[in-house]
């Protein structure tokens, strides 16, 4: 059984079709890339499995069970996290606090907090904190003011924040987008990291093929609001209506 | 913020524990009576205009105090501008009051109060919720407004309406104290302090340590973010609105003690000071000007609120005359001058001044040595 499957997913804004019919299958353990042109509905795909937007119809089941329309945290709460495409951090709190909310996040249900209860008292929250922070190599920083952090920092707090909630999958939207090419090495270490030693799924947005086909497992690609295929990075990269469709005939 | 929120916890890295915490204010609140009554007092005759403090004002401020505590926990932390909250003061106020005639003890009125004022703070929170930014704040407005009509009218019976509450029969505290007694007898510098103002100020404190733990909980972290970034909090696997609906209900809690204490204090209660708009606006601008998200500094702006609306109101000023009523143009002005020279309020305001202060002393003092 697939991890995540989408079956007929569509979503019309007005008389636009920005997600026309998607049904994807995503395996435990893998990477799955999406591309596809600005406007292909990569980032609406991704909400409407998030819970931030309600698909018009079609579902998604996730681990077989149907999540389509819950919220956004009951969603999370079941193990699918999400980086944002533009940095969406908590801009007067510091870094540290940034992340242990996204931990606190990912302990919810398991116990109710206690009113009283000094939150520095809570060991596992603070542990994960500790290792969210330095996998993004964030921890120096840990004290700064989210909103004082230079932009390619704030998209790897990004990524801590998703992680801290412990996912099973991680949806990452266009992740590498405003970074450096030393902080994008960095990113894809990570993703790469993840993926081996936590096991995690991810299922990245992006934009610089170089890291799409050094990480990816599969690669799908979207053009205006459809699938038009999904296959093993060989294959896209051989595959001509694609190369019509969206890499215009580059060569990569 | 996130230095503010740790307010009373850590300062410059310290951890200072809960006793720093309850000492300090203790102190503070042994002090208030003799500054506003017997320093002010001096002040004013020195230049000649009652400036000084009548004995009951303390107490008063205090409640007050206590009210936007827990308000600035709603407004200050999470951003949700309630317009309402006297929907909870004067529930607080009228329960208690009504209660008084079955059984005068004042701890029974105040638990009372305050928890017929959570109950009903549970419907509406949890309307009112749904709604952000200026919608909410209707809402909430609008609930309380319903309650001063229900007050006025219907409610009569139990309110007395118009005519105002008037038969509170508050009887001893733990039924051996005289409230109005003066804790030490016999000693005149001693009076003020009534085992009103003690058992007032104690609840204070308990205000303070409470509110201070809420705010060093999971819970001061998860309010915090939701006055940053709603979206972002969901996204991280927390329900939005029980937590925004926790906030509110806590909130709730103080104002609903406070109002059970304004009425032990002032024995009396009108729909105008228990549900009316402007004093849920009251609470905004207390909270505002002494500097809504900083835990100790809504009660700087119930002082200077409750300072001017008693002692400023009575002053007489060559030319001008008296003041009276135009008190609240004063406090206008106030309001206006303090926002201007501290946008956070006067609290924080001070607080960063000081700073400023030390690390100038300090840094004069490197290039010395
Ligand atoms: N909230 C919205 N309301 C209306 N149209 C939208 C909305 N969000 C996205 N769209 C439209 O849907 C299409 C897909 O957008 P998007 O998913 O952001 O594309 P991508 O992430 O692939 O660049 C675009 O034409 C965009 O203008
Ligand atoms: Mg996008």
């Amino acid at each position: 059984m697939s991890l995540l499957q989408t079956t007929d997913l569509v979503k019309q804004f007005g008389g636009l079709t920005a997600v026309d019919g998607v049904s994807l299958s995503i395996e435990r353990g893998t990477v799955q890339a999406i591309i596809g042109p600005n406007g292909a509905g990569k980032t609406t795909f991704i909400n409407c499995v998030s819970g931030l937007l309600d698909p018009t119809s079609g579902s998604v089941q996730f681990n077989g069970d149907d999540i389509t329309g819950q919220d956004p945290h009951e969603i999370v709460q079941q193990g699918i996290s999400k980086s944002f495409q533009t940095a969406s951090i908590f801009p007067r709190m510091s870094v540290a606090e940034n992340v242990q909310i996204a931990a606190f996040g990912a302990e919810h249900g398991s116990f109710r907090f206690n009113f009283l209860k000094r939150r520095e008292s809570y060991d596992a929250v603070q542990e994960t904190t500790e290792r969210m922070l330095r996998s993004v190599d964030l921890w120096d920083d840990r004290n700064i003011q989210a909103q004082n952090l230079p932009y390619g920092d704030k998209r790897r707090l990004e990524i801590a924040i998703a992680l801290a909630s412990e996912p099973e999958l991680l949806f990452m939207d266009e992740p590498t987008a405003g970074m450096s090419p030393e902080e994008t090495r960095q990113t894809v270490d990570l993703i790469e990291n993840l993926q081996e030693e936590l096991g995690l799924t991810i299922v990245l947005v992006e934009h610089d093929m170089e890291v799409i086909f050094r990480v990816s497992d599969k690669i799908a690609v979207l053009h205006r609001g459809s699938i038009i295929a999904n296959a093993a990075p060989e294959e896209i990269r051989g595959d001509e209506q694609v190369q019509e469709a969206y890499l215009g005939g580059a060569e990569i | 913020m996130s230095t503010e929120a740790e307010e009373g916890g850590t300062v410059g890295g310290i951890d200072i524990s809960d006793s720093v915490l309850i000492a300090g204010n203790a102190v503070a609140l042994f002090l208030l009576p003799w500054v506003l009554i017997d320093v002010f007092g001096m002040v004013g005759e020195v230049i000649d205009i009652a400036v000084g403090g009548y004995s009951g004002l303390p107490s008063l401020i205090i409640i007050y105090g206590i009210v936007v505590i827990g308000y600035n926990l709603l407004l200050g932390y999470t951003g949700m501008l309630s317009f309402g909250h006297a929907a909870f003061f004067g529930t607080g106020a009228y329960v208690a009051g009504v209660v008084s005639g079955t059984t005068g003890s004042p701890l029974v009125m105040i638990l009372a109060g305050t928890v017929v004022a959570t109950l009903i703070a549970w419907p509406i929170g949890w309307i009112s919720i749904r709604r952000t930014g200026v919608y909410f704040a209707v809402i909430t407005l609008t609930f309380g407004q319903m309650l001063y009509f229900w007050a006025l009218g219907p409610g009569a019976w139990l309110t007395n309406g118009d005519d105002g509450f008037s038969s509170v029969q508050t009887g001893q505290l733990l039924g051996t104290f005289e409230l109005g007694a003066p804790v030490v007898g016999g000693i005149e510098f001693l009076s003020v302090y009534t085992w009103e103002y003690l058992m007032i100020a104690t609840l204070a404190i308990v205000a303070l340590w409470t509110a201070n733990r809420i705010l060093n909980s999971p819970y001061g972290l998860i309010f915090e973010a939701l006055g940053q970034n709603q979206q972002r909090v969901s996204f991280v696997g927390l329900d939005v609105s029980r937590y925004k609906l926790m906030a509110f209900i806590i909130s709730a809690v103080f104002a609903g003690a406070g109002g059970a204490l304004f009425i032990i204090h002032e024995s009396y209660i009108h729909p105008n000071t228990a549900y009316y708009w402007i004093q849920s606006g009251d609470f905004v601008i207390m909270t505002v000007l002494g500097g809504a998200g900083s835990l100790v500094g809504p009660v700087f702006g119930a002082f200077i609120f409750e300072y001017v609306a008693n002692v400023i109101s009575g002053v007489s000023l060559p030319v001008i005359g008296s003041i009276g009523s135009l008190w609240r143009i004063v406090l206008g002005g106030v309001f206006v001058v303090i926002i201007w020279a501290f946008p956070k309020g006067i609290y924080p305001g001070m607080r960063d001044a000081v700073i400023w202060i030390v690390d100038r002393v300090r840094n004069r003092g490197g290039e010395q040595g």
